[in-house]
């Protein structure tokens, strides 16, 4: 601790807390405001009264989003992308970050290169698009899962964090005769679990909360996944339940309610998996400052 | 190094490498199609591409489609757009990160930890998700923010569908999402800073406001000015999916950027060929700005953005 001496340093502590209560409160209360609006009853949510706590509580929001097939199809869609696209993105982590630990690979710098340059220039959106057009995979959500599947920072974090690990196993291993795919499974991988499990935390969170791919190749409503189902419920007006059209006259809510409702169950598994996100990536950001 | 280059098949073989190289065939199979066929980009630009005629069969065009670009209304008050959007939100997320890191190394370990863990929950947050807290905020049927104005005697306002007040909730929102997570990369560096200083500081009777001035402040002047760079360095492509998921035909005049322009054109209008062009443009000018940064980065702080 640094101590605090007088009326001086005091006034400085106060103002530090101050300012950092203030900051957390302008963080926390639009979710809350968001929440509370969710579960309020349709006059006071029109007349502005529903401030951070519910005003004449009800929960048919939810059950309105809940009967939605659409919301469900949205859902399962983004959970098959979000874990189909992880664990295949680790592999191919994994196969190149291995094969590029190795300080006396021949040809190393020049791979190291082939990717890193993909970080610098892309082609851009439209042959990307045009790509997708001719592979024929507009409408399949393997559009979804392909174009993100090698991920170079991730890759060089893995990279980085296996050249830390100790070789004396490995050589040992190799003396026994050991292929590379088998040392690479039973001795690199149990080592490197930490940063495997950060980087498909890393993955888990990009997979899914990625809009702009199926924005791009998915025009089909049941193959929508729940960032692009909620970009239409909340700006262009469509009625969670999937028509087009302002959402609920018979239903008595505001429609106000209902777009929050949907966010919330959109952001649920976030905000689940959340604790364990906050000690993966804090330890990502010192597992492997990335350097090539 | 010259031996390394002459290694014998045999050699190759036996210390493994073959089977290394075969391991990472599958996926630069993937990276060549998804990142590096892509760009192809650079041909689609300089021709009037259809789909049916495909890249070898298309007219080409020269430069038509750049002289195209130069001269269209539209491209040009994206590009300025995209600049303006940029710089003005860097005028946030440069100074607030670090002094919400600053802040943080003042306080308590718990109390410091409660704050983290509520400004970083925003990052995971889509930005679909932002863009929904956001126009129940803002909404006029009701949302807090007008209902405060309206209590202040003020009248609604429509603040994202008007040009006036579009680029403010573009900043803010970004600001709300992104200062949390933008500072850890300044309290990591402040976490690196030699805890004697401060204490022979303080036997020599400095406040703490002197402290941060004098000791925690200039230690982190090397991250200040590599997160700078890097923030310059992709000035073109910040925004892009924020603007796409935000924006509205009413705030094209402000809100409009390259890549949502390219994207319209492009993917709605079908206009590949100069869409392309714009793309190309953008990503162009997005290499040099890095190759620029990174290599003031080399010079001034003896580091690099990769």
């Amino acid at each position: 601790m640094k101590g605090i001496k007088g009326r001086g340093d005091r006034i400085f502590l106060a103002v530090c807390y101050t300012v950092l209560a203030l900051l957390a409160a302008v963080i926390i209360f639009p979710v809350l405001n968001l929440i509370a609006v969710s579960v309020s009853a349709q006059t006071p949510v029109v007349s502005g009264r529903v401030r951070f706590w519910p005003v004449g509580f009800q929960t048919d929001a939810y059950r309105y989003v809940m009967q939605s097939r659409q919301f469900f199809n949205s859902l399962l869609v983004s959970l098959f992308v979000t874990f189909a696209g992880s664990f295949l993105a680790v592999a191919c982590s994994v196969l190149v970050a291995y094969p590029l630990s190795k300080k006396n690979i021949p040809g190393r710098k020049t791979l190291l290169l082939v990717f890193i340059f993909t970080m610098m220039f892309s082609g851009g959106i439209i042959p990307s698009y045009l790509l997708i057009m001719k592979m024929k995979m507009i409408n399949s959500v393997w559009s979804l899962i392909l174009p993100q599947l090698v991920n170079v920072y991730n890759l060089l974090i893995v990279k980085n964090y296996m050249e830390t690990l100790p070789e004396a196993l490995e050589e040992s291993a190799k003396m026994d005769g050991a292929g590379q795919l088998r040392i690479l499974w039973s001795i690199v991988l149990p080592m490197a679990k930490p940063v495997l499990a950060t980087v498909f935390m890393f993955f888990v969170v990009s997979y899914w909360n990625s809009y702009f791919d199926a924005k791009m190749y998915i025009t089909k409503r049941e193959l929508m996944p729940i960032q692009q189902y909620l970009q239409a419920v909340i700006f262009e007006a469509q009625s969670p339940a999937g028509d087009y059209g302002l959402a609920s006259e018979a239903t008595n809510l505001a429609s106000q309610s209902i777009i929050n409702a949907t966010v919330v169950c959109a952001m649920t598994p976030m905000l689940l998996l959340y604790p364990a996100l906050q000690k993966f990536f804090a330890k990502g950001t010192t597992v492997g400052a990335v350097k090539g | 190094m010259e031996k390394k280059k002459r290694m014998t098949w045999g050699q190759m073989k036996r210390e493994g490498y073959l089977e290394l190289y075969l391991m990472m065939v599958p996926v630069l199979i993937v990276l060549f199609i998804f990142k590096y066929i892509p760009m192809n980009g650079i041909l689609i630009a300089f021709e009037d591409f259809n789909i049916f005629d495909g890249i070898f069969g298309s007219r080409f065009v020269g430069f038509e489609n750049f002289a195209r670009m130069f001269a269209d209304h539209d491209f040009l008050r994206a590009l300025g757009n995209t600049f303006t959007i940029n710089l003005y939100k860097m005028c946030y997320y440069i100074p607030l990160p670090i002094i919400l890191a600053l802040l943080m190394n003042e306080v308590g370990k718990r109390f410091g930890s409660c704050i983290q863990t509520v400004v970083y929950l925003p990052h995971f947050l889509s930005w679909v998700i932002v863009g929904g807290i956001f126009v129940n905020m803002l909404s006029v049927n009701g949302g807090l923010v007008n209902e405060m104005i309206k209590s202040l005697g003020g009248s609604p306002i429509r603040f994202l569908y008007d040009s006036k007040y579009f680029i403010h909730v573009l900043a803010f929102s970004a600001m709300w999402k992104e200062v949390g997570w933008g500072s850890i990369v300044y309290l990591g560096a402040i976490g690196a800073i030699d805890q004697e200083i401060y204490e022979a500081a303080r036997v020599d009777g400095a406040s703490r406001l002197q402290q941060m001035f004098r000791i925690t402040v200039p230690n982190l002047t090397p991250t200040i000015v590599l997160m700078t760079l890097m923030s310059l360095s992709n000035i073109l492509g910040n925004s892009f999916e924020q603007v796409l998921i935000m924006y509205n035909p009413a705030v094209y005049d402000v809100g409009d950027v390259i890549n949502t322009y390219v994207y319209r054109i492009g993917v709605n209008n079908m206009q590949y060929g100069y869409a392309s062009a714009v793309g190309l443009f953008n990503g162009l000018v997005g290499f040099l700005f890095l190759t620029v940064s990174n290599a003031l980065c080399r010079k001034f702080l003896d580091r690099s953005i990769w």
